[in-house]
C-alpha cells in the first residue's frame, strides 16, 4: 500500500508517458485486423484514382467537345462521370464498413484486455483509488480512441499518399517552385511541434481533471444516502463545481491549442502560395510558362491539404494519447499475485492446512502477524477471536492468497499455495465476507453466483437451509425479484442470508466465515445453525465471529492478539485457563446480566 | 428534435451573447470563404492573358490578408463555441447533480450506479459535441451552400435551377438516415449504460469476485455486453453504409448535370464557356455541404438520443413534496411520535400500524427479525421514504411541515450499510460538519472508539480510506460511521445496527460513553444483541412490520415473549457454559 492515496481531489500521477512502445502496442491491436486495414486502403485508393479522372473529363468537354459540337462525346463523358460516381459510391460504402469494423473491433479488444487484466489485480488496486476512476478508464477512455482508430490511421495513410503524389507532380513540373513551397514546410512543422508539446501537457491535465470529476460523481451517487442524511448537498455541490471548473479550465486551455493548428498551417500555406507566385512571375520571369504556374497553383492545394489533415490527425493522436497512456498504464500494472510459471492445479482438497512461520504486514512498518504457526487437521473448525484489527481477517486473506506472506509458507494438503493456480485454490474455498455484495439481477441469479451450473431446485434448497426462502417468497416476484447493488428492499441481514446461501451452494472444501452473520437476528441465526452445522461437518472451516454460539462449537478457538496466537484450545480448556478468552467471556456475561 | 431544442432553451438562453457572436464569426468566415478561390481564379486569368505581375502580387497580398483575418475568425469561433458548449454542459451537469442529490431513496434503490454514470459521462459528451462542433459545422456549410446558390443563379438561372433535380433524392436519403439512425443511437446509449453497469459492479464487487474465483464468468459477462456494444455501433455503421454514400453520390451527380446541361446550353448559345467554368468553380460549395449533411444529421440525432436520456433524469420527480410554509432553522428537541404509521413498498406492506412515542433524552431500542421493518421505520423519520398512511410528529408537528434540511440536520444516522468516502478518516468523521475543529473530531472519535485502532495506521487520522471504506474491517468502519453521526450533535441520534461487528467489550465501552452525551437527545438503537438494547427506556420488538412487544428490559422479560426468547437464547450461550465451566 502506498502512503499517498488517490482521491477525487488528487490528480493521478502518470507513471509512463505515451511512447514508441505504447504506439507499437496500439498498432498490434490494429494489425490483428490487417485484412480490414488492407481492404479499406484498396477501396480508398480506388475512389481516389477515380476522382483524379474527373478534371480530365472536364478538360475534354470544354476544350474539345463543346467547340466541336461533339454531342456523343458529351454523352460519353457524362456517362463516364456517372460511372466514376458509382465506383466512388460503392467504395465509400465498403470504406465505411471496413473502417467501422476495424475501429469497433479494436476498441472491443482493448476494452476486453483492460477488463480482463483488472480481474487479476489485487485488492489494493481497488482499495487505493476511487472506483469512478477505474470505471472511466474501462468505459469512457476506450471510447475516446474510437475516432483515432477508425478513421484516423487510414486517413493518415491516404494523406501521406496524396501528399507524396502532389510533391512528385510538382517536382516534375518545376524544381525551383517546388523548393520555394517546401521551404515553408519547416515553419509549419515548428508550429505544429510547438502546439503539440503544449497540447500534450494540457491534455494530460484534462484527463486527470476529468478523472477527478467523474470519480466525484461516482462517489456522490454511491454515497447519496449518507449525503442526504447528513444534509451535505450544498457542500458537495460546491466541491463538484470546483472540480467542474478545474476541468473546464484545462479543457478550454487544450482546445485553444487545438484551435491554433489550422491558423498556423493555413497561413503558412497561403504565404507559400504567394511567395511561389512572386518567384514564378517576378524573379523567374519568362523562365516559367503560364501553364506551369496555373498547374502549380492547383497542386499547391493538393500539397498543403494533406499536411493540414496530417497535423490535425497528429493532434488527435496527441489528445487520445492522454487516454491511451492511462489505458496502457493500467494494463501494465503487474498483478502482484499471479500463478507461477509452473503452477499446477491444486488437487481436490482434503483440508489439512499449515501455517509455517508466517510473517505478514500490509504495510512494511506494520507487521500484523509475526512468526505465526498453526496446523489445522482436515475437518477441523477453527474459530478466531480477538480485538478488531488484530489480524483475524488477515489470516483469512492469506489462506485465500489475496495477499502473499512476507516470509514463511502456507500449505494446503502439503501444497504451498503459491505453487498452485489461483483459480484452483480459490475455487475450492468458500469465503463469506463481511461485505456482502449483490449484483443487479434477480435473487435467484445472485445466489447462483456461488455455483453457476446449479439448478433452480438446488438454489432454492440452499435458500431454505439459510432460512432465506420465506422472505424471498414474500417478495413481489419471489426468486425472480430484481435487486441491485444497493439491494433494493433487502435489509443487511437479508443480504447476509443471500450471500450465505451463495457460499453454501458452492459446496466448498474449505469454508471461511468472516463475520458472516453479524446482522442476522438471533432467532434466524439459531434456525440456520442446524444448516450451518451440517455445512461445517467434514470440512475444514475458519470462523470469525463475535457471537459465542458459533465460536463455542469450534474444535479449537484461537485468540489472536499482539501479532500472533495468544491462546489456543477448546472452549472448556480456555475457560479453565482463565486467560484472555475467559475474561472476554465473563465480560460478555456481565454486560448481558447487568441491568442499567 | 424540436422538442429537444425547446427543452434545451433554458440552457442556451443565458449564453445568447456567446452563441450569437460565435455564430456571426462563423458566418463571416464562411462568407469570406469565397474570396480565396475567386481571387485565385482572377490571378490565373491574369497570368494566362497578360502576365500582369502587379495584379498577381496585389492579389496574393489580399489573399494573405484575408486568410489571416479568416484564420483569426476561425480561431475565434472555434474557441467561442467550445466555451459556449462548456457553459451549457456545465449547467446541465450541475442540474443533474443537484437533481441526483434531491432524489429520494426509492430512485436509487432501483437505478444501478452504472446507469447514472453513463448519463453523467457518455450522454453529456454527446451533448457537448453537438454544441461545440455540429453547431458551427452546420452554420458554415449552410452559409456556403446559400452563397453558392445565389451566385449560381446570378451566373445562369437556367443551369442553377437544375439543382432542383437532386433535391428530392437528397431529402429522401436525409430523412431516411435521420429516421433510421435515431433509434440506433438510443440503443447504443442504452447498451453503453449496460456496459457501464457491468464494469461498475465488477469493480465494486471485486472482493466477492475474487473470493468465489469468478473472474472467468465476470469476463464472459462483460464480454457479452462489450460485444453487444460493438454490434450496436456496427448497426449504426450499417445505416451509414446505406445512406451516406447515396447522399454523397447525389451531391456529385449534380456536377454531371451541370456539365451535361451546361454544355447543351452552350451549344444552343444560351451560355458562355466562361460561365460554365465559373459555375464549375462553385460546385465544391454545393458538394461539400451536402456531403457533410449526413454527419450533421448523425451528430444531431446522437445529441437528441443522449438528451432524451439526460432529460429522463432531470424530469425524475422526488416523492418528497415540500410544503411551502415549512418550518426552518429550528433546533428540535427530539420529541418523536408515530401515529398509526404504515408504509408499503410498491404493493408490499413493510410497516403496519406502528404507533409509539418518545421523549427527548430517552433511548428507544429496536429489536426484531431480519427484514421486520426496523430500518424502514427509522428511514421514515428522516423522510427518506414517505409513510403510506398515518402520521409522524416531531416536537408536536408533522414532519412534513419542516423544511427537509432542517429536519435532517437535526437527525443523525449511523447506517447499517456503511459508506465511507475516499477521504481521510478525519474527513469522513467530519462529513456532516466540514468545518468541525480537530478537537471536536477527536472527541467524537474517542466516544465512538475510533481512537482504539487509529494507531494501526501510519497516518492516523490523516489515513485515506477507500470508497466504501475498503481496507478497514467491519468493526472499524462502524466506529467511524458512529463518530460521523455523533459529531453532528443532533437532537435525534439513530444507530442502525452500528455495533454488530464490534466486539462486546468495545460495544459496552461505546454505549457507556454514548449514554453520557445523550442526556438530552432522543436515541434509537437497532440491534440484535440484547446487550445493545437492554438499557433503553423503551424497547420495541418488531415482527413483519408490526410492533409485537413493547416495554423495558425487565417488563419484557416478565412478558416471556419474543424478547424473552432472544434473551434466554443469548444468555443460554453463556448459562450452559458457565455452569459446565465453573
Amino acid at each position: 500500500m502506498t502512503k499517498k492515496r488517490n482521491t477525487f481531489g488528487e490528480d493521478e500521477l502518470l507513471d509512463q508517458e505515451f511512447n514508441a512502445t505504447q504506439l507499437k502496442k496500439l498498432l498490434k491491436y490494429l494489425f490483428a485486423y490487417s485484412k480490414e486495414v488492407g481492404l479499406a486502403l484498396v477501396v480508398i485508393l480506388i475512389s481516389a484514382v477515380a476522382n483524379l479522372v474527373t478534371p480530365l473529363l472536364l478538360r475534354y468537354v470544354i476544350d474539345d467537345f463543346i467547340p466541336n459540337h461533339n454531342i456523343s462525346g458529351l454523352i460519353i463523358a457524362s456517362l463516364g462521370f456517372i460511372g466514376i460516381i458509382i465506383i466512388s459510391t460503392i467504395s465509400m460504402k465498403y470504406r465505411i464498413r471496413f473502417m467501422s469494423r476495424l475501429g469497433q473491433n479494436v476498441i472491443r479488444d482493448i476494452r476486453h484486455d483492460l477488463f480482463a487484466h483488472i480481474q487479476t489485480l489485487p485488492f489494493t488496486f481497488f482499495d487505493s483509488r476511487p472506483h469512478g476512476k477505474i470505471l472511466v478508464r474501462v468505459v469512457n477512455y476506450v471510447n475516446a480512441l474510437s475516432e483515432v482508430l477508425s478513421n484516423g490511421f487510414i486517413n493518415l495513410i491516404v494523406d501521406i499518399f496524396s501528399f507524396a503524389m502532389a510533391l512528385i507532380i510538382m517536382l516534375t513540373m518545376s524544381l525551383p517552385l517546388t523548393f520555394t513551397v517546401l521551404a515553408f514546410v519547416p515553419f509549419a512543422f515548428a508550429g505544429i511541434t510547438y502546439v503539440k508539446n503544449k497540447q500534450r501537457k494540457s491534455m494530460q491535465e484534462v484527463s486527470a481533471k476529468q478523472s477527478n470529476m467523474n470519480a466525484y460523481i461516482h462517489e456522490s451517487i454511491s454515497g447519496i444516502k449518507v449525503t442526504q442524511s447528513f444534509t451535505r448537498e450544498d457542500v458537495n455541490l460546491k466541491v463538484f463545481e470546483e472540480l467542474m471548473d478545474d476541468y473546464q479550465d484545462k479543457w478550454m486551455e487544450s482546445r485553444r491549442y487545438i484551435a491554433l493548428i489550422f491558423p498556423i498551417v493555413k497561413n503558412i500555406s497561403i504565404m507559400s502560395q504567394g511567395t511561389m507566385l512572386v518567384v514564378a512571375l517576378v524573379l523567374l520571369k519568362g523562365q516559367i510558362t503560364a501553364g506551369v504556374v496555373v498547374a502549380s497553383l492547383a497542386y499547391i492545394g493538393n500539397f498543403w491539404m494533406p499536411l493540414i489533415n496530417i497535423s490535425e490527425f497528429y493532434n488527435q493522436l496527441v489528445s487520445a494519447s492522454a487516454y491511451l497512456e492511462r489505458i496502457f498504464e493500467t494494463i501494465d500494472i503487474k498483478a502482484e499475485i499471479t500463478n507461477t510459471k509452473d503452477a499446477y492445479d491444486l488437487p481436490e482438497v482434503k483440508g489439512q492446512i499449515t501455517f509455517d512461520h508466517v510473517t505478514f504486514g500490509y504495510e512494511k512498518d506494520h507487521v500484523i502477524l509475526n512468526d505465526f504457526c498453526l496446523d489445522v487437521q482436515a475437518g477441523e473448525t477453527i474459530a478466531f477471536v480477538g480485538p478488531t484489527g488484530a489480524g483475524k481477517t488477515t489470516v483469512v486473506n492469506l489462506i485465500s492468497r489475496f495477499y502473499d506472506v512476507n516470509t514463511g509458507a502456507i500449505r494446503i494438503d502439503g501444497h504451498d499455495i503459491r505453487d498452485v493456480t489461483l483459480h484452483s485454490l480459490r475455487g475450492q474455498l468458500g469465503i463469506m465476507m463481511q461485505d456482502t455484495f449483490i449484483f443487479s439481477g434477480t435473487i435467484i441469479d445472485n445466489i447462483r453466483y456461488g455455483r453457476l451450473d446449479a439448478s433452480d431446485e438446488e438454489v432454492i434448497a440452499a435458500a431454505k437451509t439459510v432460512k432465506a426462502h420465506d422472505f424471498i417468497m414474500d417478495m413481489a416476484e419471489d426468486y425472480h425479484t430484481e435487486v441491485n447493488e444497493r439491494g433494493t428492499r433487502l435489509s443487511t441481514g437479508q443480504r447476509q442470508l443471500l450471500s450465505f446461501a451463495r457460499a453454501l451452494l458452492k459446496d466448498p472444501k474449505v469454508l471461511i466465515l468472516d463475520e458472516a452473520t453479524s446482522s442476522i437476528d438471533t432467532q434466524t441465526e439459531k434456525a440456520i445453525q442446524e444448516g450451518l452445522d451440517l455445512l461445517l461437518t467434514g470440512r475444514t472451516s475458519f470462523v470469525i465471529a463475535h457471537r459465542l454460539s458459533t465460536i463455542k462449537k469450534a474444535n479449537r478457538i484461537i485468540v489472536i492478539n499482539n501479532k500472533g496466537i495468544e491462546e489456543m484450545g477448546t472452549h472448556d480448556e480456555l475457560m479453565e485457563n482463565k486467560g484472555h478468552y475467559y475474561e472476554l467471556y465473563q465480560a460478555q456475561v456481565k454486560f448481558l446480566q447487568e441491568v442499567g | 428534435m424540436f422538442k429537444t431544442f425547446k427543452a434545451m432553451k433554458s440552457y442556451i438562453q443565458p449564453y445568447k451573447k456567446l452563441y450569437i457572436s460565435s455564430a456571426l464569426m462563423t458566418l463571416v468566415f464562411a462568407l469570406l470563404a469565397i474570396v480565396d478561390p475567386y481571387l485565385v481564379g482572377q490571378i490565373i486569368d491574369h497570368v494566362l492573358t497578360d502576365q500582369d505581375t502587379t495584379f498577381v502580387i496585389m492579389g496574393s497580398l489580399i489573399i494573405m490578408g484575408v486568410t489571416i483575418f479568416r484564420t483569426m475568425l476561425r480561431y475565434g469561433y472555434f474557441v467561442t463555441f467550445e466555451k459556449f458548449s462548456q457553459k451549457v454542459v456545465y449547467d446541465l451537469r450541475k442540474d443533474l447533480y443537484v437533481k441526483l442529490q434531491s432524489l429520494d431513496f426509492s430512485y436509487f434503490d432501483k437505478t444501478p450506479n452504472g446507469q447514472i454514470m453513463s448519463k453523467m459521462t457518455g450522454d453529456i459528451e454527446a451533448i457537448r459535441h453537438f454544441f461545440a462542433w455540429i453547431t458551427h459545422v452546420t452554420i458554415f456549410h449552410s452559409v456556403v451552400f446559400i452563397i453558392a446558390i445565389i451566385a449560381m443563379f446570378m451566373i445562369n438561372p437556367v443551369l442553377a435551377s437544375t439543382l432542383i433535380l437532386i433535391v428530392p433524392f437528397i431529402t429522401f436519403f436525409s430523412i431516411r438516415l435521420s429516421k433510421s439512425v435515431k433509434p440506433i443511437f438510443a440503443e447504443i446509449r442504452e447498451q453503453f449504460s449496460k456496459l457501464n453497469t457491468v464494469v461498475q459492479e465488477n469493480i465494486s464487487g471485486n472482493k466477492l469476485v475474487k473470493a468465489l474465483a469468478r473472474e472467468p464468468y465476470e469476463i464472459e459477462k462483460f464480454q457479452k455486453e462489450n460485444e453487444a456494444y460493438k454490434e450496436k455501433n456496427m448497426d449504426a455503421a450499417k445505416v451509414w453504409e446505406d445512406n451516406l454514400p447515396a447522399l454523397d453520390a447525389f451531391a456529385v451527380l449534380f456536377n454531371v448535370v451541370v456539365l451535361f446541361v451546361g454544355s447543351i446550353l452552350i451549344l444552343k448559345g444560351k451560355m458562355t464557356i466562361g460561365e460554365l467554368v465559373a459555375f464549375n468553380r462553385l460546385l465544391w460549395m454545393i458538394n461539400n455541404p451536402l456531403r457533410m449533411l449526413g454527419w450533421m444529421i448523425n451528430g444531431t440525432q446522437n445529441f437528441v438520443a443522449s438528451f432524451d436520456r439526460v432529460k429522463e433524469l432531470l424530469d425524475e420527480k422526488s416523492d418528497l413534496i415540500e410544503h411551502k410554509e415549512s418550518i426552518a432553522h429550528t433546533h428540535l428537541k427530539g420529541y418523536v411520535r408515530f401515529e398509526k404509521v404504515s408504509f408499503h413498498y410498491e404493493d408490499l406492506p413493510v410497516l403496519e400500524d406502528v404507533s409509539f412515542e418518545v421523549n427527548p433524552g430517552q433511548t428507544v431500542g429496536l429489536l426484531g427479525s431480519t427484514g421486520s421493518g426496523k430500518s424502514t421505520l427509522i428511514s421514515l423519520i428522516s423522510r427518506f421514504y414517505e409513510a403510506t398512511s398515518g402520521q409522524i410528529l416531531i416536537d408536536g408537528e408533522p414532519i412534513e411541515s419542516y423544511d427537509i434540511y432542517t429536519l435532517r440536520n437535526n437527525i443523525s444516522i449511523a447506517m447499517q450499510d456503511i459508506f465511507l468516502f475516499s477521504d481521510t478518516i478525519e474527513g469522513n468523521i467530519a462529513y456532516g460538519v466540514p468545518d468541525a475543529s480537530r478537537i471536536k473530531v477527536r472527541l467524537a472519535a474517542e466516544i465512538a472508539g475510533v481512537n482504539e485502532f487509529i494507531h494501526q495506521f501510519d497516518d492516523n487520522y490523516d489515513t485515506i480510506v477507500g470508497e466504501r471504506g475498503v481496507g478497514l474491517s467491519g468493526g472499524q468502519r462502524q466506529r467511524i460511521a458512529l463518530a460521523r453521526a455523533i459529531i453532528e450533535d443532533p437532537a435525534i441520534l439513530i444507530l442502525d445496527d452500528t455495533t454488530s461487528a464490534v466486539d462486546m467489550e468495545t460495544e459496552y465501552k461505546i454505549l457507556t460513553e454514548l449514554k453520557k452525551i445523550n442526556e438530552n437527545r432522543t436515541t434509537f438503537i437497532i440491534a440484535h444483541r440484547i446487550s445493545s438494547v437492554k438499557d433503553a427506556d423503551i424497547i420495541l420488538v418488531m415482527d413483519e412490520g408490526r410492533i409485537i412487544e413493547r416495554g423495558t428490559h425487565t417488563s419484557l422479560l416478565e412478558e416471556q415473549g419474543y424478547y424473552y426468547d432472544v434473551f434466554t437464547q443469548q444468555m443460554g450461550e453463556f448459562d450452559v457454559e458457565t455452569r459446565e465451566g465453573a
